[in-house]
């Protein structure tokens, strides 16, 4: 066998035994010699992250292991130097763009790719009609007439219906060829390229928003909403009516020549005057210590005492009219003398109730007092440069405040708080300083023929009623304009009132209307007044084309009277 | 009573039928106390006859007589079924407010058992007389057998119950008043009581008749006294002959109003109750001289009355309304009732002096009208006669309504109010 090896290094042969040549054959296949051994033992990790109790070694860990390295730290520094210097940049980043991309890839979003923002579409070409059909119908083909109009109008071609000639044809094949093709082509793309295009912006107001914002009329209670009273009495057209300052009477002039004193509260006719000739103004003191009622009739106008109310004051008024207050050496001037007079009052006439008599040279139309109650004043339309007097009443005497004419003066109308005197020609209202004796003010209404005005109790708000229908509102802090213009008339505009405590304004018209209006006037400088249209009261009848000829409101409560040419007076409350 | 919970039912067409119940503090008209089942479409005139009915049976009553039917404090009017359906709406605005301290409302309902109380029905006045006068009759008060009338002639008329005339400036010595005099006298010229500066609106003695209370137009309440010792004619209204009459002057004046005062009452010994054109109600102690409360209303009275009853005043004011007002309470709606039919103003109430429920009430629409006070929709009956506004009524006089209006009469209408 071959199992007796020479050793080389004794020299002697060796018997190989089973073992060795197992030994041998293990290490030749590679395998570890000893057979024992187990390959796949299983491992015990005696030096583990695990802090044994008692651990294997105990051995310090090593200082070096804290220490930098010294190499490392001179790689270091060599690059921060080499960095200090800009000599070693950082790596340029990669570019994150795809280097290759989808070229169509935002042809569905159209917004992103459009060149015209707000792209406006072309004008669509009109759509081919029954005219233009190879086989119209019979009535859209030409007749004679139609033909000779198409002929006549080859001068101005575009006035023709069509630019064509419909024609009918048996089939589309027999159809020649369309002459102005090419032309119409070029035509509408010079249209296209030519023409200016223009968004339509679409109005986008609403009706409701254009319309002022204004309150419930139900909010701006109290004001007169239905007739409670119906004063009859008087045979003819109530012209005016005027409240006692106390309001518990009223007194009405009419066309019969009466002036009627009336108690509001039950409707009662107290007492009655008579005169005798055409009433055309009546108007109370307002001075509550007087008893005093002016009536303007004819061309005279007349203090005349009622005789209700307190007695006291009824007693003191007389005496203190019946006597006249010593003239001293005063006398009027030619012109006023020419204008007026102061007539003593005889006895038929004191029992009459007349207490003062001044006659004019012309007929009264209006008599208005000082709220004081001692100053008045009377106007003539037709007394031309002396169509205004004011007189006194306890000096009695009168004087003439305008020395030309300023055109046919309608009314006038003391300011309530300030010494200021409005007076309304035909056109427009000249606001008077009465202390400086100058004009201030020209209100300009704008309307042909002012026939009424009122003041507000505040004194910086006027209202104007014109035979033109209109009632103005006019501001005086802020313009000469009227503020506004309120046009809810069917007819001339006879009359218009202020309330005193309520914020109400009323108009009457010749249409029977009587209209109440909210009207508050705020202390606060900026704002402007609310106007408020709140309430229509029909109620009187026509009479000769006249209907309301004059309204006021009560003092106190938010009532309103209106007389009429129907010879009513009616109580609203 | 099977039968008679029967009847009704046969008669029906409604679908709807309610549980009732028939209850009455008139101890003689009670019925037994039993659930009717009855079809909703009734009125008064059917549930008349089923009380009749149940009556006459028991032998209570031996002819037809007339009830009217009070439901939650209301006088039934229309149907029942009207009444419940609208008791029912207003139950649910109350769940829906979450608002349910009215436990009263709650038992009115279709599907409850309701509690109708009948009354017997207050028979209609009757007129009587119609006294002419020469001019518009502007006041009117009555005792027993007197009635006093106050004219716009200037004149005061007594008249007997009978209606002889008996013209005069007045009997003992009662404090005159008139409309647009300055002066407040008493008749008979004893006293003239002089210190109004206006035209006197109203007047009113106290209980024992010892003191005055007027208003007048400039807003003022005065207090008189009247004498002890002589004896006094019951509010009345006289003829000044200032001539005769001594000078009085007031005990005291209460100012407070800023308009004219129109009606002045006695609450008790010492206070009075003023409505005035101020839209104000006042209450003020005499003995203190001053202003106790006051209500606001917001039209302008016109005229008030104060019952001594129920304690509650009702108001006429410048609107169609007849106003009911609790002095006492000033929480809650001031305005406890309204009382709408009239047509023109109100210008005179008056409540009634035996009957707590019932008033009378005179107006421009030239109608005077009995009320209820539980049924607010419907007056119980309108008096007519009256050809022009009728400017005052009274009912002084338990037996009697009087009303003086502008076409110079005085009309009076026997009040048939045997009731209680």
């Amino acid at each position: 066998m071959l199992r007796t090896v020479k050793d080389l290094q004794t020299g002697q042969n060796v018997v190989l035994s089973d073992k060795d040549l197992e030994f041998v054959k293990r290490i030749q296949s590679g395998k570890i010699p000893d057979s024992n051994f187990d390959n796949f033992a299983p491992w015990i990790d005696w030096f583990s992250s695990d802090v044994m109790d008692t651990p294997l070694r105990s051995m310090p860990p090593s200082k070096t292991s804290f220490l930098p390295s010294k190499i490392d730290k001179m790689k270091i520094s060599k690059m921060v130097h080499a960095i200090k210097m800009g000599w070693m940049k950082p790596k340029p980043k990669p570019s994150t763009e795809p280097n290759f991309y989808m070229l169509w890839e935002s042809d569905d979003k159209a917004d992103e790719m459009r060149r015209v923002h707000d792209h406006i579409p072309a004008p669509k070409v009109r759509l081919p009609s029954n005219a233009e059909s190879y086989n119209p119908p019979s009535e859209y083909l030409f007749d004679e007439k139609e033909m000779k109009d198409w002929d006549s109008k080859d001068d101005e071609p575009w006035k023709r219906r069509y630019n064509f000639i419909p024609q009918k044809y048996k089939s589309l094949r027999e159809v020649p060829a369309y002459d102005n093709y090419t032309r119409e082509r070029f035509q509408r793309c010079l249209d296209l390229y030519l023409c200016p295009r223009a968004k339509k912006m679409r109005l986008t107001i609403k009706a409701e928003d254009l319309v002022p914002q204004l309150p419930n009329p139900k909010d701006l209670q109290p004001f007169p909403t239905i007739c409670s009273m119906i004063f009859k009495g008087h045979s003819h057209m109530v012209r005016s009516i005027t409240l006692e300052p106390h309001g518990q009477f009223f007194a009405s002039g009419s066309e019969d020549g009466t002036v009627k004193v009336w108690e509001i509260a039950t409707g009662r006719c107290m007492k009655t005057f008579e005169f005798g000739c055409v009433i055309r103004w009546v108007e109370w003191c307002p001075n509550k210590s007087l008893s005093l009622l002016a009536v303007a009739a004819d061309s005279d106008v007349m203090l005349i005492n009622p005789g209700v109310g307190d007695k006291l004051i009824i007693e003191k008024t007389d005496l203190l009219l019946s006597e006249t207050p010593d003239q001293g050496d005063y006398h009027p001037s030619e012109r006023v003398k020419g204008a007026v007079q102061w007539e003593p009052v005889d006895e038929e006439k004191w029992s009459k109730g007349i207490r003062i008599l001044i006659r004019h040279f012309k007929n009264v139309n209006q008599v208005t007092w000082h709220a004081k109650g001692d100053y008045f004043a009377s106007v003539m339309s037709d007394g031309q440069n002396r169509s205004v007097l004011i007189h006194q009443l306890s000096s009695r005497r009168s004087q003439l405040p305008l020395n030309r004419s300023k055109g046919l003066i309608q009314c006038v109308l003391f300011h309530p708080i300030r010494p200021i005197f409005f007076i309304a020609t035909q056109r427009h209202v000249r606001v008077y300083d009465l202390l400086k004796q100058e004009m201030v003010k020209k209100l300009i209404s704008g309307a042909k023929w002012i026939s009424s005005m009122s003041i507000h109790p505040g004194g910086d708000n006027v209202i104007v009623g014109t035979y033109d229908k209109k009632v103005m509102w006019f501001d005086l802090d802020l313009s000469t304009k009227p503020y506004q213009t309120l046009r809810f008339h069917g007819n001339a505009v006879r009359s218009v009132a202020f309330h005193k405590r309520y914020p109400l304004f009323a108009s009457g018209s010749d249409d029977c209307n009587l209209i109440i209006s909210h009207g508050m006037v705020y202390n606060d400088l900026l704002q402007n007044p609310l106007i408020v249209p709140v309430k229509k009261l029909r109620g009187h009848d026509k009479f000769s084309d006249f209907g309301i000829l004059s309204i006021m409101f009560h003092n106190m409560q938010p009532w309103v009277f209106s007389s009429g040419a129907d010879k009513t007076i009616r109580l609203y409350t | 009573m099977a039968e008679v919970q029967d009847k009704p039912n046969s008669t029906a067409s409604s679908a709807l039928s309610l549980q009732v119940r028939f209850v009455t503090k008139q101890e003689q008209y009670s019925i037994p106390d039993f659930p009717y089942s009855i079809s909703a479409n009734v009125g008064t005139e059917e549930l008349n006859s089923v009380i009749n009915r149940v009556l006459i049976e028991d032998d209570v009553i031996e002819k037809q007589k007339d009830f009217d039917f009070l439901i939650g404090g209301e006088f039934l009017r229309g149907t029942l079924e009207e009444l419940v359906l609208r008791h029912e709406a207003l139950k649910e605005k109350i769940v829906d407010d979450k608002d349910e301290e009215d436990a009263e409302q709650k038992k009115i309902g279709v599907e409850e058992v309701i509690e109708v109380e009948y009354v017997e029905r207050t028979p209609a006045p009757e007129p009587e007389n119609c006294l002419m006068h020469d001019d518009w009759v502007s006041a009117v008060d009555a005792t027993s057998n007197w009635i006093l009338t106050g004219c716009y002639d200037a004149t005061l008329h007594l008249w007997t119950g009978k209606g002889k005339h008996k013209q005069g400036a007045s009997h003992d010595q009662t404090v005159m008043i008139w409309e647009w005099d300055l002066s407040n006298n008493n008749v008979s010229c004893k006293w003239i009581c002089k210190g109004h500066e206006r035209s006197v609106e109203c007047i009113k003695p106290d209980r024992h008749a010892t003191h005055l209370a007027s208003g007048s137009w400039d807003g003022q309440l005065k207090i008189w006294t009247v004498e002890a010792d002589k004896p006094t004619a019951d509010g009345a209204v006289g003829e000044s002959t200032p001539s005769k009459g001594a000078t009085k002057t007031p005990l005291m004046t209460l100012a407070g109003h800023k308009e004219s005062v129109s009606a002045v009452q006695w609450s008790d010994e010492k206070e009075l109750i003023t409505a005035s054109w101020d839209h104000t109600i006042k209450l003020w102690d005499v003995e203190m001289g001053g202003m106790k409360t006051d209500i606001a209303g917001n039209k302008a009275f016109f005229d008030m009355s104060w019952s001594e009853l129920n304690k509650t005043a009702i108001t006429s004011s410048a609107d169609r309304h007849i106003r009911l007002y609790d002095p006492r309470s000033n929480e809650g709606s001031l305005v406890k009732c309204m009382f709408t039919s009239h047509n023109g103003w109100v210008s005179s109430v008056n409540w009634s002096t035996t009957n707590e429920n019932l008033f009378v009430s005179g107006s421009h629409d030239k109608l005077m009208k009995l009320w209820d006070r539980r049924s607010p929709r419907a007056p119980l009956y309108n008096m007519t006669g009256h050809t022009e506004n009728i400017l005052c009524t009274s009912w002084a006089n338990s037996d009697y309504m009087m009303s003086g209006g502008s076409d110079n009469t005085l009309r009076i209408f026997k009040a048939k109010t045997d009731l209680k």
